[in-house]
């Protein structure tokens, strides 16, 4: 198995794992915004052994991690999300989800110095409650009741990386600490997907209407400022 | 001349420009009329006025009236600009394009009709156009970082790599200060830059670009995999060792840093034990890490394999960990690496020292090890694996994953209805897991049970959308049910609903494809341009993914029946005939039926909802399905149109797609275009000149001309001189009988040759016994009686029920001939 950095052409695999995996489920397009908004911090596990299958086989995806920088902190510190982690049923229990968990974390701190990371989890998750609480050492923040769509109630938990940046900081060498302004990060929401289709501000999730055809948007006949 | 509009009026019309921004459609609309009713011939209010009405969906009204629009006032950019988004809301790009230029005609001045047409140039790939939009918008705004990369990107993607290096330079150079260490988007400019010089082959520029201006890079994973593999490029073995043992240190688990540290080392390939070594250093230093232990597997041979070989299947089956089997699948090409497979496994389960006790480890992995080897294609056994397979339930009566594979046995036996009932019993014993619940409505649908596997996805739908399960799957893009839902119906003889299943994976393509749209505005702004350049070199083959081709193919497979059907005006009316207006006419029933109760849903959804809530969104029509069962896309009048729609793709993007070459021929040949069924034959027969499919399509395309009688004389000129497969005077009987003599024993070759004497005119009778003879060939497996029957299918056979009873004989419990 490789664990390696999510391209592009591994989304449709990503989207599938994720349809097989989990009842929380995004169109393709959340996916790409991911991809195109925080390309570091995604991985995928890879079934490289698997043989080819004709001239136009794409890599076996038996897991991903989807994770994200929050756009607008509500408490203003910097911090990664995760918005999907699943494996593969055939895959599980080889030590997957901790490793693509690890890379993305890794990440977040050396691009983004985000200074925890945070993520839900069903209270009747065991596997992954034993992924997050034991082997990463994630903490229980709160309970958010009636978080997912069939009511059942979520753990918001995060996992503090000051350690990750103590053992990124004592690995760099020429410790050249220039510590300059925060950054800010100024994407735009890309169209509808800019939030996570599946959950409103609350985390509650809701329906988002598809129409085949995206309607002309607000501002397609307004002077839009490029740099900004 | 534009109407002047008097000041009131005037207001009136931001008034309706605004409303149609905030969607308040009705509104807007009842403003607009206002204007219209004093000045009729208002050309940008009437624009306006078409703008909302594609708002409301009301497509070919707004058209209409954009177009008097223009006729009223030729010269008004707002008019054309409207017209270009009309076409663009279609996804007519092309004249989208036409209709903004024009509009930059007359307001050249415009920075958003400018960048309305940059987005469509660079969505159609129009790299030229796209350098020439971006080379005015830069001029415009000089002053932003996002001007000049955008112009980089397009020359970069035009394929003029130096340019773009050369427009990124230029704008660093107009930089006062060092940007800040954390700002992201130089950082990415620095590296996107770096990807240029590499790009163009430079790897020395390259590196010391990369040790420059990247030291403190924030992608640090980018920056130390460009360095190795620049290194490494450059010779300087030792340093790029080092690289890659710096990359090992973080990310253990990819093959690919060893295998790149191994030729950095100068070990050859045949020295194995040193390219052991190497491995080894790190399976011991990460106890955690599979590949290093796993690798050595591909390469060791004999004795050497075999030690390694117990030692990681030992440890693994000690630990229990499930995916052992399919870790070591690939090495089955190895004969050798086979048996000793086998033999180990087997040997462990008679060991003295390993668990005996436990479900999951120790003996019973060892089982499940076992029946699994039996149960792979290439070391099948089906009955010792479903032996072992049966031992390994003992020991844990509630395990999924044993119960999985005992479905699968099943299958591979073709009872597919035990194997679906095995696949659900194993989803009861784990009801909170998604996967295993996909996996027993996709048993489900192979055994043909729609509707049961659709309530068993329905379990892990969200309940509250509205139309069900399916509009859930829908809505997220759930190509696997759809296209096996499809297949299924298919299987059935349910043309509307496989056309209507394979056609929504279709438009799921077209959307990832429009899905690109927003991105190009969209990345400049974030400034991730190495993973927007990745997705545009993804969008550019999109459809050459197996999930556009298994479904386009099938619906290809669908359509040709279609057009092979006698038509049904009863020329050609037989029995079968009957029985399938019998079969439309109650598909219809259920069709109205469905359609009826998804109407009373959505109508109960609205009603329940908060009126206080949603009113934004009341003006926003949601566009309904009009055929939610396919009975219009059965119906059509042009399967053969249909399907080249889906196929033009496919040969675009696959042309090394054996399938897709012998649907076109299918296709093309049909439709008389003998040009482009050659085409399709002769790259097939590049690719595979033993394929019997080619075989018969030579015979087929040769008996087609023969003959034709209105093949133009160009057209004949070209396929005298490049249809040279089989001479034209060739004795088309005879060539298939020799054929047919020489590949006796193959089911394969023996199937296409029965099928060629059908293209010549040989009997029915004659032919569809033929058919049933063939199951009796030593060599005829379970697949080539599927093959034999889905001839016998395509022909309608009356001798279907036969060939099933003789293929039951031969395949006793295959569900597919019960
Ligand atoms: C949760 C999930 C991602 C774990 O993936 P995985 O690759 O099997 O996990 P790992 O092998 O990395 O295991 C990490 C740890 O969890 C433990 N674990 C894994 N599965 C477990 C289970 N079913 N019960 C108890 N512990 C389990 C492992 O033993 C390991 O613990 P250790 O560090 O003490 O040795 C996987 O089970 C899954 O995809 N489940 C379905 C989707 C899902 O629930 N996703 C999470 C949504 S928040």
């Amino acid at each position: 198995m490789d664990i390696r950095l999510l391209t592009n052409a591994d989304l449709p695999l990503i989207q599938h794992a994720n349809l097989e995996n989990l009842p929380e489920n995004y169109f393709l397009k959340y996916y790409l915004y991911h991809s195109l908004s925080w390309p570091q911090l995604s991985f995928v596990a890879v079934d490289v052994s698997r043989p080819k299958k004709g001239p136009y086989d794409y890599p076996k995806i038996v897991g991903y991690v989807l994770a994200k920088m929050e756009e607008e902190p509500s408490d203003g510190v910097p911090h990664g999300h995760i918005t999907s982690l699943s494996v593969m049923r055939t895959h599980r229990k080889l030590g997957i989800a901790e490793k693509l968990m690890r890379q993305s974390q890794l990440a977040m701190v050396e691009t983004y110095q985000a200074k925890y990371v945070s993520l839900h989890v069903r209270v009747s998750n065991v596997a992954a409650r034993h992924l997050y609480e034991n082997t990463l050492g994630f903490t229980n923040e709160k309970v958010e009741s009636k978080y997912y769509a069939d009511k059942e109630d979520a753990f918001s938990m995060r996992l503090n990386l000051d350690e990750i940046k103590k053992q990124i900081e004592a690995g760099e060498k020429n410790g050249d600490a220039e510590e300059d302004k925060e950054h800010e990060d100024e994407g735009d929401a890309v169209g509808e997907v800019g939030k996570d289709p599946g959950q409103t501000a609350e985390g509650k999730q809701i329906k988002i209407a598809l129409g085949k055809r995206p309607a002309l948007g607000v501002g397609d006949l307004v002077e839009k400022d490029d740099s900004k | 001349m534009p109407q002047p509009l008097s000041a009131k009026d005037q207001t009136n019309f931001r008034n309706v420009v605004r409303a149609y921004e905030d969607k308040q459609y009705k509104r807007g609309l009842k403003t607009a009329d206002s204007i219209l009713k004093k000045n009729p011939k208002h050309g940008d209010t009437m624009a306006m006025k078409a703008l909302i009405l594609n708002g409301q969906l009301k497509t070919d009204e707004a058209f209409a009236l954009a177009k008097e629009a223009l006729s009223a006032d030729f010269k008004s950019h707002i008019c054309w600009h409207v017209y270009g988004l009309l076409y663009r809301a279609v996804t007519n790009f092309e004249e989208a394009i036409k209709a903004y230029k024009m509009a930059l005609r007359f307001e050249p001045e415009s920075a958003q009709i400018q960048r309305d047409l940059a987005i469509l140039q660079i969505q159609m790939r129009d790299y030229q156009g796209y350098i020439q939009s971006r080379q005015a918008m830069l001029q415009a705004r000089p002053g932003f970082r996002q001007s000049w990369t955008a112009l980089a990107i397009a020359h970069h993607l035009a394929g003029d790599l130096a340019e773009a290096e050369n427009v990124l330079s230029t704008y660093e150079g107009t930089l006062k200060s060092k940007p800040s260490r954390y700002d992201l988007e130089h950082s990415e400019a620095v590296m996107y830059k770096n990807s240029l010089i590499a790009e163009q082959g430079d790897y020395q520029r390259a590196l010391e670009h990369l040790e420059e201006a990247a030291k403190q890079n924030l992608d640090r994973l980018a920056v130390m995999e460009c360095r190795a593999e620049y290194l490494a490029k450059l010779g300087r073995r030792e340093e790029a060792a080092s690289a890659y043992r710096a990359l090992i240190e973080r990310n253990p688990d990819l093959q690919i840093y060893y295998e790149k540290l191994v030729e950095v080392l100068g070990i050859s390939e045949d020295n194995t034990s040193e390219r052991k070594a190497v491995y080894d250093e790190y399976a011991s230093k990460f106890p955690r890490c599979d590949t290093a232990k796993r690798v050595p597997l591909d390469f060791l041979q004999g004795s050497e394999f075999r030690a390694a070989a117990e030692a990681y299947l030992t440890l693994m089956l000690n630990k229990g960990v499930p995916s052992t089997f399919a870790n070591l699948k690939h090495l089955y090409a190895d004969e050798f690496k086979k048996n000793t497979l086998r033999e180990l496994a087997e040997e462990y389960v008679k060991s003295e020292g390993i668990d005996k006790e436990s479900k999951d480890k120790g003996e019973a992995a060892g089982l499940f090890y076992l029946a699994q080897h039996y149960n792979y294609y290439m070391s099948r056994d089906l009955d010792k694996s479903l032996d072992y397979v049966e031992k390994t339930i003992e020991k844990d009566p509630k395990s999924v994953d044993y119960h999985m594979t005992k479905a699968r046995i099943f299958k591979h036996q073709g009872d597919l209805s035990k194997a679906s009932e095995m696949m659900d019993h194993a989803r009861k014993l784990d009801l909170k897991d998604r996967y295993i619940n996909s996996k027993a409505a996709k048993y489900q649908l192979r055994n043909n049970e729609n509707e049961r596997a659709l309530k068993t996805v329905g379990l892990f739908t969200r309940q509250d959308t509205v139309g069900g399960p399916m509009a859930d799957l829908l809505d997220m893009q759930c190509v696997w049910f759809l296209t096996e839902d499809g297949e299924a119906y298919a299987r059935q003889g349910n043309v509307a609903m496989a056309l209507k299943r394979f056609q929504a994976v279709a438009t799921i393509f077209d959307t990832w494809q429009e899905d690109q749209f927003d991105f190009h505005s969209f990345s400049l702004r974030k400034g991730q341009i190495r993973a927007y350049i990745d997705m545009m070199r993804w969008e550019d083959h999109i459809r050459d993914h197996p999930f556009y081709s298994r479904a386009a193919l099938a619906a290809i497979q669908v359509y040709l029946k279609l057009a092979d059907k006698p038509s049904s005006n009863g020329v050609n009316g037989n029995g079968e005939d009957e029985d399938e207006a019998l079969a439309k006419k109650k598909a219809a029933k259920k069709a109205k039926k469905e359609q009826q109760r998804m109407e009373r849903e959505a109508a109960e959804k609205q009603a329940k909802q908060d009126p206080n809530k949603g009113t934004k969104t009341d003006d926003e029509p949601k566009k309904k399905d009009e055929d939610p069962m396919g009975l219009k896309l059965a119906a059509t009048e042009d399967p053969l149109g249909e399907a080249i729609k889906l196929l033009e793709p496919l040969l675009e993007v696959c042309p090394k797609s054996i399938e897709a070459q012998h649907a076109g021929f299918e296709v093309y040949i049909r439709r008389q275009k003998h040009l482009l069924a050659l085409r399709c034959l002769k790259a097939a027969a590049n690719i595979d000149a033993e394929s019997p499919r080619v075989h018969e399509q030579t015979i087929a395309l040769r008996h087609a001309l023969n003959g034709a009688t209105d093949v133009p004389d160009k057209v004949a000129q070209v396929l005298k001189e490049e249809f040279n497969l089989i001479p034209a005077s060739a004795n088309l009987q005879e060539t298939n009988d020799h054929f047919l003599a020489q590949h006796k024993d193959s089911p394969e070759h023996v199937l296409a040759a029965i099928r060629a004497k059908k293209i010549l005119g040989e009997d029915r009778k004659s032919t569809d016994k033929q058919v049933i003879e063939m199951l009796d060939l030593p060599k005829t497996r379970y697949n080539d009686a599927i093959s034999a029957l889905q001839t016998l299918q395509q022909w309608r056979s009356p001798e279907e029920d036969a060939f099933k009873k003789a293929a039951q004989a031969k395949f006793p419990g295959a569900t597919r001939f019960s």
